[in-house]
């Protein structure tokens, strides 16, 4: 008799439980909301882009987003220009191989190495942008190996 | 105890009288061939109606290549009811079905009375027969849905002809257009033009709304596109990405990827009351949801384990599981319409090319034999699969039945097509 | 009454047991990937071997790579042990394989009319699409000893009606097996007087 009575009770507590921790759930997402909403802005695309006399892509493997010795070289050639400009644009792209979905978020994915590479070497976080096109602008249209070499980049853009 | 009788009786009776059994497994590779016999007219009714009907039920039959056809001008006689007709006149020709009709009248509305029928040659019985009211200025419309019809009495599967397709056409380096068409390829319609990609269509399970991810802001943004009224509606951008959305099939929820501070995980987002929740939670990139018919499950890519592959999650219990484990890039899963088959795009040798998985089993078989193959999407009726491809630096969209008896490739646009979605039925 | 039930469960074991027994003896069984570990697989047979039904015994020593198929083709010069190592199976369970296919002298000329019959009806059935699930659909034959198709019967129809119309219609396109002209008329009537045909929609049906 006693058990009829507290199942029911039981029941009700968990299903309370659980609600309370679903908004909490819901609550700690629109924080992340708003502290991610002002990178939507686009403000640095009004401004003017610096030009600059160095190389402003980096390449990397198929499906991998890792920086090899070479593009970190040519990141700390770029660092003192970059540590003057207002905002660093860091656009991730990929080639035409794979699933495009994945691609844009491997673009990002490689976007960001280099973004940590930068914050590591004393850049402010808070003036890059990161954004990815995935395969959807390619440099070279043509499917060989060159092309799509070309294609897996980040390219970096000051302003 | 009744049960365990009868199954010693069959066990006996198959041991003691023991026949010779021959198993068939592999069906023909030929086509069932079908004669369309131009539709007879009631005399007095002007009009070439007759002709147009039969001939427009031909091609939308012979639209994916599933059925073989007899030439008009090889019949031997063009009966246009029962009367007239005689099975051997077809049965010589090798024809397997026949499809006759008529116009039977035309009312003062424009309003025409047709009867059809279709007949089995082989077994030599009338399997089909129907009337149909409809305009005079949808013929094309009364000739679908007699398609429809025909096609599920032969094939014993939902017939397709009124579905429609949406995808992304980019005819130049600046140019993106999210566009929806007949099945047929016919009255295309463009929904959005912009200089910025787009990607990642989908409809919404009432066919009223088109979800795709736009770029026109500068970074990717998820869009849904009422198809009446034109009205285009961006989700508010959360995060830094927010990417393939695809709808529940309750068509209250879309499954999205937003990528908070570059990490890209699953979400379910509520149309109604705009909330969030969380799916995946995992450092690597989690992305290309899609719903299990049932709606309990859905399937998604994750680099997790080193290289894509697929997984899939129960929405409710959160519980996940591993779907392939040959190959090292398995990605963009979709469930088959009875939620027991997977297909996807299976990176092999440097080829990536479409691929169907059963869930209980762990063989996985290539469809396609092009090597960039990409974004399949599966009829309503599960029979036949769309994708896009390359050939030199121009995107079509090529197709094949799963049985892999036809492949074809859709007409040429002005410009790179990609991005194919499949409409679901109207009901 | 329990008594009565037990007694009567007893004699049925035993019944099942002794059917058991007698089905091991029966001649003409042909469910080869039931009771036997090597498929034979018609269709092989008809494309490659061309040899085993037409011309008579190969004058020059067949060289090649021996198939699961040529075990029953070379009766003379079988190599186990390339079977052994190809399929990786219990040796012992080749022998007996073996040695049973060597004692059946009828047995190829039944399994040569089988994959006739086998290899004709897969050319005319036009399996319906994309049938994810396993259909398994019995036709029962009635030959008359010309080979004539007298009666034929869906015993065990499948739940999918396509699947069943495809199969009929595909019966009906079928008017006679002559091929079993070429058998003595014993074996006829043993084997082809009355058999099934099994339709299966795949190959995984557990």
């Amino acid at each position: 008799m006693r058990r009829l009575f507290m199942e029911p009770i039981g029941i009700f507590i968990l299903a309370m439980i659980c609600q309370v921790y679903s908004c909490a759930a819901n609550v700690s997402d629109s924080v992340e909301r708003m502290q991610y909403a002002s990178v939507a802005g686009e403000e640095y695309l009004q401004g003017d882009k610096l030009d600059t006399n160095l190389d402003d892509k980096v390449f990397f493997e198929f499906d991998k987003s890792s920086l090899d010795a070479e593009d970190k070289n040519l990141l700390e050639q770029y660092l003192p220009l970059i540590k003057k400009a207002k905002i660093v644009r860091l656009e991730g792209h990929c080639d035409e191989r794979g699933t495009r979905e994945y691609n844009l978020a491997l673009g990002e994915r490689r976007a960001l190495e280099v973004r940590d590479f930068l914050i590591v070497k004393g850049v402010s976080g808070k003036k890059i942008r990161v954004v990815s096109f995935g395969e959807e602008k390619p440099l070279k249209s043509a499917s060989n190996e060159n092309a799509w070499a070309e294609n897996r980049r980040v390219e970096i853009s000051l302003y | 105890m009744i049960r365990s009788l009868s199954l010693l009786f069959f066990l006996v009776s198959n041991s003691i009288f023991s026949i010779l059994e021959i198993e068939i497994l592999k069906g023909s590779d030929n086509l069932s061939k079908v004669a369309f016999v131009p539709f007879g007219i009631e005399s007095g009714i002007e009009g070439n109606y007759g002709s147009q009907i039969s001939k427009n039920i031909e091609k939308n039959m012979l639209l994916f290549g599933e059925f073989e056809n007899l030439a008009v001008n090889e019949m031997l006689s063009y009966p246009s009811s029962e009367n007239d007709f005689y099975y051997r006149d077809w049965k010589v020709l090798g024809v397997d079905y026949s499809v006759i009709g008529k116009i039977n009248s035309v009312n003062a509305l424009g309003n025409l009375n047709i009867s059809y029928s279709l007949f089995n040659i082989n077994r030599r019985i009338k399997i089909l027969e129907g009337e149909i009211v409809g305009r005079e200025d949808n013929i094309e419309g009364i000739s679908k849905i007699i398609s429809n019809r025909i096609y599920e009495e032969i094939t014993g599967l939902r017939g397709i002809f009124d579905t429609k397709l949406a995808y992304v056409i980019n005819s130049d380096a600046d140019t993106y257009q999210m566009c929806i068409s007949d099945i047929d390829g016919k009255n295309e319609q463009i929904l959005f033009t912009s200089k910025a990609p787009i990607m990642s269509p989908d409809w919404s399970p009432d066919r009223k709304k088109i979800a795709y991810v736009s770029f026109e802001n500068g970074l990717a943004e998820i869009f849904i596109q009422d198809l009446q009224s034109g009205e285009r509606d961006s989700i508010q951008a959360l995060g830094m990405t927010n990417s393939a959305p695809v709808w529940s099939p309750d068509g209250r929820s879309l499954a999205l990827v937003v990528s908070f501070s570059g990490n890209p995980d699953i979400f379910l987002y509520s149309i109604n009351n705009k909330r969030l929740i969380r799916l995946t939670n995992h450092y690597g990139i989690d992305t290309e949801p899609s719903w299990s018919p049932d709606s309990k499950k859905i399937i998604f890519t994750s680099d997790r384990s080193g290289s894509p592959q697929l997984y899939e999650i129960n929405t409710k219990s959160k519980r996940k599981k591993r779907l392939t484990k040959d190959g090292n890039y398995n990605a963009r899963g979709r469930y088959f319409p009875d939620g027991k088959s997977i297909f996807f795009v299976h990176g092999n040798d440097g080829n990536f090319q479409i691929a169907t998985k059963k869930l209980s089993s762990r063989y996985i078989e290539t469809l396609t034999s092009t090597s960039l193959d990409e974004s399949p999407t599966i009829s309503p009726n599960g029979n036949i699969i769309i994708y896009a491809t390359k050939d030199g630096s121009n995107g079509y969209l090529g197709g094949i039945t799963l049985d892999g008896k036809s492949r074809f490739s859709l007409p040429v646009k002005n410009g790179s097509v990609r991005e194919p979605a499949w409409s679901p039925l109207l009901n | 009454m329990n008594k009565a039930l037990t007694s009567l469960n007893t004699f049925f074991l035993i019944l099942l047991f002794l059917s058991l027994i007698f089905s091991m003896f029966s001649v003409p069984n042909l469910d080869i990937d039931e009771t036997q570990s090597i498929k034979v697989n018609f269709y092989e047979l008809i494309q490659q071997d061309d040899i085993l039904f037409d011309s008579p015994a190969p004058t020059t020593p067949m060289k090649k790579e021996t198939k699961k198929t040529s075990a029953i083709n070379e009766k003379t010069n079988i190599d186990e042990t390339a079977i052994i190592s190809r399929f990786n199976i219990n040796k012992l369970d080749v022998k007996n394989e073996i040695t049973k296919i060597k004692l059946s002298k009828e047995r190829e000329g039944v399994l040569r009319v089988s994959a006739i019959i086998q290899e004709r009806i897969s050319s005319i059935w036009i399996k319906p699409n994309s049938l994810s699930e396993s259909l398994i659909a019995k036709v029962l034959i009635n030959l008359a000893p010309s080979g004539e198709i007298l009666n034929f019967n869906l015993i065990e129809p499948s739940s999918n009606t396509s699947f069943n119309e495809s199969i009929l219609t595909a019966m009906n396109k079928m008017t006679f097996f002559e091929e079993v002209l070429s058998l003595e008329r014993n074996l006829f009537e043993k084997n082809f007087r009355n058999f099934n045909l099994v339709f299966k929609s795949s190959g995984e049906i557990e």
